[in-house]
């Protein structure tokens, strides 16, 4: 029973720790192992939004996505994703004659020139699709609000 | 200095001599033409409601008899049941040129028929093109070459280079295409994943594609070599014959061996699609204007637009019919030749640079994609 009690009382300090150490993520010392996995974790949500951005079959189906039906892909009018200017967004969006964020005009872009079926913005497609974006864009001067 | 500086500044250094600029019988204007013979008759302008599609061009040649041929290039067709739109506007390209009072004298197609070489596509193409009763020539688009390496194309359409005079002028097809290195072998792709590759533009497998070769430079080299060096000639090539932006093959790679060949002529000008965008440049005596795409607009490149370039409006994305177009050159009174870029939309080169496709790149970083870097090829065309 007493070794029970203990046991309870152990776990209960390790689960605070672990709790704290959560918390306190940032404070904590990186490795460059986490540091890599973290980059791991965001260059393949990049990877798979260029496949998607680039009209891959095999992984729109994987993500259960039809994104065009013209056969048209993102890249097609967006070539190494000029012409997205992610870090213009939010912004009032002509074609959509309405505020937008950069989801907004993705599935504009989808159901419009594409002929595709709109995504929900939270999926992992809409994600990806956003990664590759911004990763594409990186360098460039957050200008919200630009027509 | 990165690669692409330094390349730059060896075209400007190579192809921009000290003093040289083309003969100056060629200008280009910032009017928007309206095909008057289009809007004329029971067809009127609600046919022709849009005008897409055509490149038409006249020559003035001194004494000789003006007269206008045609272009039309870069319609990317899928098979008819996949997109219609592409079709549509290709169709209406043909019937505009047949429209077309007086007739041109021949039509140049410049490439990319298809989108993905399939025999289905390029047959459609060629059906759609039989239409076009006048004279026709055609040279290749990557397209159009890489599933069978240009078998069906060169079934339907002939040679890939030819020449012919016509009125004064030597008119030459250059092949830009099909030289391109051997991405594929090594790494054991089937047809179709060469192509998907190939029809990538922004893709780094199939690389630096767009060339001359040594063996059509000598065969362009023999070519001219009977010609008057002060006689015009008119070079047609999918791709610009000087280096504006290489990542997306809007170049050739051999551009300096090709400045070698035409360098000794006069009044060069050559004539490019592949960019599907407003271009126009100077390049020692020889002037260069890139045409429009009937399918879409590609944006300007990040870096690379030739100064000489007014760039053109922004397209619209909602608007199927912005941004293509087709271009006619024109015989002034005072014996010049005027070229004029024709879209749907009347608004063609840009005012504001709110409204320009190239002032809209200022701010903005554009880099290379990752997902065709790994392999085994992580993921797409199986």
């Amino acid at each position: 029973m007493k070794t029970a009690r203990y046991g309870f009382v152990a776990l209960g300090a390790f689960l605070s720790l672990a709790m704290i150490s959560q918390a306190l993520a940032h404070k904590a010392k990186h490795t460059p192992e986490q540091l890599k996995a973290f980059e791991e974790v965001f260059m393949e949500q990049v990877r798979m939004g260029d496949l998607l951005f680039h009209g891959d079959e095999a992984t729109q189906k994987k993500l259960n996505v039809q994104l065009t039906k013209t056969g048209m892909a993102c890249a097609m009018c967006h070539p190494f994703g000029t012409d997205n200017h992610p870090a213009e967004f939010p912004k009032f969006q002509e074609q959509i004659g309405q505020f937008a964020t950069l989801r907004d005009m993705i599935n504009w872009c989808i159901e419009k020139p594409n002929e595709g079926v709109k995504i929900d913005p939270d999926s992992p497609a809409m994600k990806a699709l956003e990664a590759y974006m911004y990763w594409s864009a990186r360098g460039t001067k957050l200008d919200p609000g630009r027509h | 200095m990165d690669g692409n500086e330094r390349e730059r500044s060896e075209l400007q250094k190579v192809l921009e001599g000290a003093g040289e600029r083309p003969d100056r019988s060629l200008v280009i204007t910032r009017r928007t033409f309206l095909h008057k013979s289009l809007l004329g008759g029971a067809a009127g302008a609600a046919a022709y409601g849009w005008f897409p599609l055509i490149n038409t061009l006249d020559l003035a040649l001194g004494a000789q008899q003006g007269f206008k041929f045609a272009w039309i290039s870069d319609n990317h067709l899928y098979p008819k049941d996949v997109n219609t739109r592409f079709v549509d506007k290709a169709v209406r390209a043909v019937k505009e040129l047949q429209a077309m009072k007086p007739a041109a004298d021949f039509l140049i197609h410049g490439g990319d028929l298809a989108q993905l070489g399939d025999p289905v596509e390029l047959d459609l193409g060629n059906q759609i093109l039989s239409e076009v009763k006048i004279k026709k020539v055609y040279i290749p688009g990557e397209h159009d070459w890489y599933l069978d390496m240009g078998a069906k194309w060169t079934k339907l359409f002939g040679p890939s280079n030819w020449t012919f005079d016509h009125k004064g002028v030597r008119f030459v097809g250059l092949d830009t295409v099909s030289r391109g290195p051997d991405y594929w072998t090594a790494k054991k792709m089937s047809p179709k994943e060469r192509m998907g590759h190939m029809a990538t533009l922004d893709g780094s497998v199939a690389g630096a594609w767009a060339g001359v070769g040594r063996d059509q430079l000598e065969w362009l080299n023999k070519t001219l070599s009977s010609w008057k060096k002060d006689a015009p000639v008119v070079v047609f090539s999918h791709n610009p014959l000087y280096e504006y932006y290489p990542p997306w093959n809007f170049w050739v790679r051999d551009w300096r061996e090709v400045n070698e060949v035409l360098k000794p002529f006069t009044n060069v000008t050559n004539i490019h699609g592949h960019t599907h965008q407003v271009l126009y440049n100077e390049l020692g005596k020889m002037r260069s204007i890139g045409m429009l795409a009937t399918s879409w607009p590609w944006p300007y490149a990040p870096r690379g637009v030739p100064a000489l370039t007014k760039c053109m409006v922004r397209a619209d994305p909602g608007d199927h019919f912005d941004g293509v177009g087709w271009s006619q050159l024109t015989l002034t009174a005072a014996n010049k030749v005027e070229n004029e870029y024709v879209m749907w939309r009347k608004d063609v080169l840009a005012e504001a640079a709110v409204d320009s496709g190239c002032a809209d790149n200022i701010n903005q970083e554009a880099h290379p994609r990752i997902a065709d870097q790994e392999w085994p090829y992580y993921g797409a065309y199986k």
